[in-house]
């Protein structure tokens, strides 16, 4: 098949599935839909606002743009460092949105014409819209530590993105020897997944506590605070007593280099060698985002908090970690609501209703040890145009809850996972 | 069965919330969508301990989530989230999940696990919860088909808390069951669609 065949092929073969979709709502016309929303990106915002426009109204023509054939899951990837959990465990296909009535094509998109309302992938499609959603995601700055380049990560695993970087980390961490240092560098605020960094301390501190007992972990810091602080190093002390030790910015924690020869992180006081190194960059919105000159002097995408539409393309709509959401966390289940918010707000537009009142909630938990759950939950309104925390809600579990309780947390946290995915893909 | 008065009252409290929807208020749709993320589409749950809470029961649903916000029903979460809702949004987001379908586990549990939990069932719960646990008022809620891992939860922690246990007879009867006796009453009426 040449290309242009090919190219050709994959157009009909989704416009095929469009018209099916068309066909289980007797007095649709294939030809007439409302409005085409394209939504690139199928993670937990991308899917959810695919999911929630054709909910809204099956008359909304929704095709998703996703440049894997199937999604793997950050969140609970640190359970696969601890060799509690199997990536495959952590791995979504599309066919249920599919099945759903929603266009699905793997495409990676290289282009975008916010003027013309277009955009092309590497496939050499182009895709018409009407209405755009990007859920890109977060990309790295590899301008922020000396001497970390993408190159470099093939060597020293970030594992900020699931699949073969988190295979590696697990990997180096199985190779290392009992008495090893772990160095973990997390980084400044903003970045995915705040708690993150430290529930991989803890998650690794299970693996070798059971299999290298005599290991440490050091989490070399950009901040002086971070999420759920007094849970997790309270936590880390009941389980893995001083194995985990955490150097905060002020305290020199904040990594300026890597030396990729010996395997040290640079500090602005003092040099850390370890065995298994594990950078996490700085970040800033997806590619896609700067692509479409979405981004601001910031790095991430200013937009409306009502409904999502980039302040500088109004006809794009940018949800999940890429975008500025206010007070919200960049977290799984704040792109989750985040998407909810932007389907609902492009639901009404195009049927010419005013915009809906938007409502927001983040919930997060993190595993300290299996039977030790921890959480954060956030519920969040609009005021004055941004994104503000409801005040005497949210927050973060009981500092003083029985081993009953963190039990019940962790359990929570698997059913979390199972429901929010479940959310995205059936 | 109790009358069904208080449900249709409850409905037209949220019309009136609706017609005033001109700034600032949220639509039903709006605020429960954002509960999905943990019990599932609609409310209908993927388990194991978050219950499914789509085709509940209205008054039900809005008196344990007021019981939540109070404080006066337990919870690790649950709490935290309510408190950031009005009782009237609290309303509507009961309403809105009361209207979605009801949704089944597809779990069957082992015999003698059903066996045992039906005879407590019979003995000890069959004169609130009728039916098998299908019946379901603004004191009861559904519990046939509901997953045995969220039952199992909510009658341990009933037991633990005995006669503060909502209602309390409730509390006396669940105080006097095994460990074995609950897993066994929550399979059976988990194995119940």
């Amino acid at each position: 098949m040449t290309d242009v065949q090919r190219r050709a092929f994959l157009k009909s073969s989704a416009v095929a599935l469009g018209a099916a979709m068309l066909g289980v709502s007797p007095g649709m016309s294939a030809a007439t839909p409302k409005a085409r929303v394209l939504v690139v990106g199928g993670g937990f915002g991308g899917t959810i606002a695919a999911k929630y426009l054709t909910m809204a109204d099956p008359l909304i023509r929704v095709t998703l743009i996703e440049k894997d054939p199937v999604f793997l899951s950050c969140a609970m990837s640190n359970e696969v460092l601890s060799g509690e959990r199997d990536l495959k465990d952590l791995t979504f296909n599309y066919r249920g949105l599919a099945r759903r009535g929603i266009a699905v094509v793997q495409d990676e998109i290289q282009e975008i014409d916010p003027v013309a309302h277009f955009i092309r992938g590497t496939s050499g499609n182009r895709y018409n819209y009407d209405k755009l959603i990007l859920s890109p995601g977060v990309s790295f700055r590899w301008d922020k530590i000396d001497g970390l380049t993408q190159e470099v990560a093939e060597r020293f695993p970030h594992a900020w993105k699931a699949g073969p970087q988190t295979l590696k980390l697990r990997r180096q961490l199985e190779g290392m020897e009992d008495g090893g240092v772990f160095i973990i560098a997390a980084p400044p605020n903003p970045f995915r997944c705040p708690p993150g960094p430290y529930e991989r301390a803890a998650q690794v501190a299970h693996y070798f506590k059971q299999h290298k007992p005599k290991s440490k972990i050091l989490i070399l810091d950009a901040k002086d605070a971070f999420s759920k602080q007094g849970l997790f190093q309270a936590g880390w002390k009941q389980h893995y007593g001083d194995m985990i030790e955490w150097v905060s910015g002020a305290a020199g924690g904040s990594v300026e280099g890597i030396d990729p020869k010996t395997g040290t992180l640079i500090g602005p006081v003092e040099d850390f060698p370890g065995q298994v190194i594990n950078p996490i960059p700085h970040q800033k919105a997806g590619a896609l985002a700067e692509l479409a000159g979405l981004t601001d002097a910031s790095g991430w995408c200013p937009v409306d908090q009502r409904t999502f539409a980039s302040t500088l393309h109004p006809d794009i709509h940018v949800i999940g970690d890429a975008c500025i959401a206010g007070a919200m966390p960049k977290s799984g289940y704040a792109a989750n609501s985040q998407a909810k918010v932007c389907a609902a707000a492009i639901a009404a537009a195009v049927s010419g209703m005013p915009t809906p009142e938007p409502s927001y909630v983040n919930t997060c938990y993190s595993l300290i040890a299996p039977g030790h759950g921890i959480s954060v939950a956030g519920v969040y309104a609009l005021a004055d145009g941004r994104i503000v925390e409801v005040e005497g809600a949210g927050g973060v579990s009981p500092s003083d809850a029985d081993a009953r309780i963190r039990a019940v947390e962790a359990r929570f946290a698997h059913d979390w996972f199972r429901n929010i995915t479940a959310d995205m893909f059936t | 069965m109790k009358d069904r008065t208080r449900p249709s009252l409850l409905a037209l409290g949220l019309m009136a919330s609706l017609t005033a929807s001109a700034a600032g208020v949220r639509s039903p749709g709006m605020l429960a969508n954002t509960c999905a993320g943990c019990h599932g589409t609609l409310g209908a749950s993927a388990g194991e301990q978050m219950p499914s809470i789509a085709g509940m029961d209205n008054g039900y649903l809005f008196s344990v989530l007021s019981d939540y916000k109070t404080g006066l029903r337990r919870s690790t979460i649950m709490g935290r989230l309510m408190k950031g809702y009005s009782d009237q949004e609290i309303w509507a987001i009961a309403a809105f999940f009361a209207e979605q379908p009801w949704v089944s586990t597809d779990r069957v549990a082992r015999a003698d696990q059903i066996r045992v939990g039906r005879e407590i069932h019979e003995r000890q719960c069959e004169s609130c919860h009728e039916d098998a646990g299908r019946a379901q008022d603004d004191d009861s809620p559904r519990m046939a088909g509901q997953w045995s891992g969220y039952l199992n939860y909510a009658l341990e922690t009933c037991r633990d808390i005995g006669r503060r246990c909502h209602p309390n007879k409730m509390g006396e009867r669940v105080m006097a069951l095994s460990d074995q006796e609950i897993e066994a009453l929550a399979r059976f009426y988990e194995s119940e669609k």
